[in-house]
């Protein structure tokens, strides 16, 4: 915050400008606030914040009830909510949206949501690249013709003063626990960039304003203060690391980027220096007798068992499937059942027995006659299907038992079903 | 001890280095001059108080040359030696016409690696090892004609000739099997089992290394292989004639150079140093201390320490667990051993398995081996190496133990860092992890850190040597 230099009577202009600018910081750090006098000790504090400046954002121009605002943090407990709620009130990072008693609906700050994605992205780098930004940003603004050497001489005081804080966090940190400093240094520490940029923000102050020699003195004290705090921090952690345990400090995207971009000369210059054995293995004379004993033989894939050179009848008393007996009995089964007529309906063949197992049996015999294409007896059905309730068979699917008059052969396939 | 005593080496310039042994350029020989070797000396106390010991010439400069030669032997492969040159201590002096004059290491008290079995502690693993040794049986049948002289060096072949035997050998046929023999081929002649020049096989240093009572074995073996089927005979090259009047000359036949460390062992501490010297040499992983009674005594931990020493090398601790590794001192001297393309694609595996896992907090223990397998599509698709020689580089780092292979299902899988990364030391780890900083990150505060060290070291040590060139005047 700028003090105004001058010890003139405050006017209520002047109040009116301190009063704007004490507004803008309120609101800026009203997520991290606990209650309007003290910074929050919970993160959840700052997610409820985040979670109802997200509602806010959806909700567009419809604006907010307090109901709604409540709903979006149904997550959180309602006292926990009631609580920020009045403390982001109370520090106007959420506003009525008409200044007038009894509004019920509200509306989100901006400056507060932009605070805390910066604080966000702080969190993440330690402010480095808010840190680039800035310095892009003074550069930009001191080789402005407009600036004046006030301004310039403004910024190069501010810049000064972020570089020797940043540097004595470092050098506490290098001081301090080696967990910690591994923890914290690489967000703090400066790339060689940084410094450069500074260095030329420095240059181009320094030759348009060479009044502002000491300023600038100053400033360059800082910034070698903070390269030195980045290389010490650095080289403590280098000594302490064991052997690979450095490699952590550099994000893995930087690894990538090596692999993929890097020259082959590049790659190769890493392991330069390094000795490795040549290949040596041991060819033991026992080892290679084995292995040449141990060779997979030439052999076909499946081989054949070994046969008799005799001719084999096979078992005596096989099992004839085709045996003229079972030829004989279904001859005489199909010969009686049409009782010397050429066809005869299966509906009376099969009620005739009068109960369902022989009636079965007798079914199963007709089937296998039909299926054996020497015998010559097929079956032929029909579509007709006749029901008797209580009797036996119950249903029944009307066909003919009929001598064959064509080749066996071709009536078989003709009568398949 | 049938070691010569080391004498004073021949003090004119080395001639050229024998052409055609190792893959990679040969070592420049005059580091094994005693003019560089004086420089260097005092690093290793150990090779100058065991040279004091048996140089029964204490005027020639305490020679920093074996430790080197080792270490180069086991970087490189069999050392060329120049024709004049006698083998370093402990080593093997192999001479044939063919292939000019080299050195093998050979181990102490007559044992080979295959020691490690009795210990039931795996070698390094051999990729296709039995088609290799089956490849090897063929080579042998071909080259080994004179049974009743020793494998080595025997006669050369044509390749057809072998790839006929091996044909016989397994009975098989077909373009696959020729593949296979040919990439296994491919492998012994990295590994120095054999020598492929053109068209020719001949065997390697290596074979030398086969104890002669082992001989009988394989002569069994040569007797009953089949014969290479007449119809793939070519005509025997021209140059046959002269390479049979090759001769290997074991004029130092290093096996009783540590015998002022073992002479004061009963047989059973000498066994066990012996056997924990050629476990944490030979072995794929570090060894249990528990298994090795010489590596849980430290008075005979010392003497493998020392063992080691002298052949350049150091022993490397991980918890309860030893192997070997260069000593740093030989290391720098050795240089760079792996081709360019090795050691991009070594570096891409390391940042995949090992620099990405940690960045992102998985991989927590401190070592450079990783469970995390580097796809192979990753390095395909996605670097800057031509995918021909990356496929070349690939097998080859696979060869040596650099990568082990990760099989997961069809396509998953890839690569991890192999088991030689056990074997860096301390310092060459933490040069490695440096080495990857500054290569990815050079801009970090990080990087400048280490330059800063570096810059600082150099200094230091600029003043170290100063102080000891000093001291030597002064004397």
């Amino acid at each position: 915050m700028r003090v105004p230099e001058t010890n003139q009577e405050i006017t209520l202009d002047s109040a009116l400008t301190e009063e704007a600018v004490l507004a803008t910081y309120r609101r800026m750090f009203a997520a991290l606030a606990r209650d309007s006098g003290a910074v929050v000790d919970d993160p959840v504090l700052v997610d409820i914040a985040e979670t109802l400046f997200a509602a806010f954002a959806e909700a567009g121009e419809e604006w907010l009830t307090h109901e709604q605002m409540r709903h979006a943090c149904r997550d959180h407990p309602v006292e926990l909510f009631e609580n920020r709620l009045r403390v982001l009130k109370g520090l106007g990072a959420i506003r009525e949206v008409f200044p007038k008693p009894n509004q019920l609906r509200y509306r989100a700050s901006f400056t507060s949501v932009v605070g805390l994605m910066f604080v966000r992205r702080m969190m993440d780098d330690g402010g480095q690249s808010e840190m680039h930004r800035l310095l892009a940003l003074e550069d930009l603004n001191v080789a402005d013709p407009r600036t004046t050497m006030e301004e310039a001489r403004q910024s190069a005081h501010n810049l000064a003063r972020a570089f020797r804080l940043w540097a004595l966090e470092l050098i506490t940190l290098t001081t301090g626990t080696i967990e910690e400093l591994r923890e914290q240094a690489p967000k703090l520490w400066g790339t060689e960039e940084i410094a450069r940029r500074a260095q030329s923000l420095h240059g181009t102050i320094l030759t348009r304003w060479p009044e502002l020699d000491r300023t600038c003195t100053e400033l360059r004290a800082a910034i070698y203060a903070y390269s030195d705090a980045s290389r010490r921090a650095a080289g403590r952690l280098a000594d302490s690391a064991g052997t690979t345990r450095n490699l952590t400090l550099l994000p893995a995207e930087t690894w990538r980027t090596f692999a993929q971009t890097a020259s082959k000369e590049r790659l190769a210059a890493v392991l330069d220096g390094l000795v490795f054995d040549a290949p040596a293995p041991w060819h033991d004379p026992a080892a290679i007798v084995w292995a040449v004993d141990e060779a997979p033989r030439p052999a076909p894939a499946q081989p054949t068992p070994p046969r008799s050179a005799l001719p084999d009848p096979g078992p005596a008393d096989a099992y004839d499937p085709g045996g003229a007996a079972v030829l004989d009995r279904l001859t005489a089964m199909a010969e009686e059942s049409l009782a010397g007529g050429d066809s005869v309906p299966l509906e009376d063949l099969l009620t005739r027995p009068g109960d369902w197992t022989t009636a079965r049996r007798l079914l199963a015999d007709l089937a296998t006659v039909d299926l054996r294409p020497e015998l010559p007896y097929r079956l032929r059905w029909s579509d007709t299907l006749t029901a008797a309730p209580g009797g036996d068979p119950a249903w029944l699917t009307h066909g003919v038992l009929e001598r064959a008059t064509s080749e066996p052969a071709e009536a078989d396939q003709g009568d398949r079903p | 001890m049938t070691t010569t005593p080391q004498g004073a080496p021949p003090s004119e310039p080395a001639p050229e280095p024998a052409p055609g042994q190792g893959p990679a350029p040969t070592p420049d020989l005059a580091d094994l001059a005693p003019e560089t070797a004086h420089a260097t000396a005092p690093e290793t106390a150990h090779d100058t108080a065991h040279d004091m010991a048996l140089n029964t010439a204490p005027e020639v400069a305490p020679d920093m040359a074996p430790g080197l030669a080792h270490a180069l032997a086991r970087a490189r492969g069999p050392l060329p030696l120049p024709a004049d040159r006698p083998a370093p201590p402990g080593m093997l002096r192999l001479a044939s016409a063919a292939s000019g004059v080299s050195a093998v290491p050979v181990w102490p008290d007559g044992v080979t690696p295959a020691l490690l079995e009795e210990y039931q502690v795996a070698p390094v693993s051999v990729e296709r090892a039995g088609e290799a040794r089956r490849v090897l049986a063929a080579c042998l049948k071909c080259c080994w004609t004179d049974l009743e002289a020793d494998p080595w060096p025997g006669v050369a072949a044509p390749v057809e000739l072998v790839l006929a035997a091996y044909r016989a050998l397994i009975g098989r046929n077909d373009d696959l099997m020729r593949n296979w023999a040919i990439g296994a081929l491919r492998r012994l002649h990295d590994s120095a089992w054999i020598v492929m020049s053109g068209d020719e096989v001949r065997l390697g240093p290596r074979c030398a290394t086969w104890r002669p009572e082992s001989h009988g074995q394989l002569r069994e073996l040569v007797r009953r292989l089949p014969a290479a089927d007449p119809s793939a005979l070519l005509p025997m090259p021209p140059a046959e004639a002269g390479a049979s009047s090759a001769s290997a000359a074991g004029d130092a036949d290093g096996a009783g150079w540590d015998e002022d460390l073992l002479g004061p062992y009963d047989e059973r501490r000498r066994a066990e140093v012996v056997a924990a010297f050629m476990a944490v040499e030979h072995a794929a992983e570090p060894v249990q201390e528990v298994r090795f009674a010489a590596l849980r005594d430290p008075a005979l931990r010392r003497t493998v320490g020392e063992m080691l020493a002298r052949r350049g090398r150091t022993l490397i601790q991980r918890r309860d667990r030893w192997t070997s590794g260069y000593a740093d001192a030989t290391a720098a001297r050795i240089g760079t051993t792996l081709g360019e393309t090795e050691r991009a694609v070594l570096a891409l595996v390391l940042v995949h398995s090992v620099a990405i896992p940690r960045a992102e907090g998985v991989l927590a223990e401190d070592t450079w081996l990783s469970p995390h397998p580097t796809p192979v599509e990753e390095l395909r698709r996605h670097t800057q190496l031509p995918i021909g020689e990356m496929e070349a580089a690939l097998r080859s780092l696979r060869h040596a133990g650099l990568l082990s292979q990760v099989k997961a299902g069809e396509e998953a899988g890839g690569y991890v860092p192999g088991p030689q990364f056990h074997r860096l030391t301390q310092a060459a780890r933490r040069r490695l992890q440096e080495e990857l900083i500054l290569a990815a990150g050079p801009n970090t505060p990080l990087a400048a850190a280490v330059r800063a060290r570096r810059r600082q070291q150099a200094r230091a040590d600029d003043i170290d040597t100063m102080e000891r060139r000093e001291q030597g005047d002064s004397r």
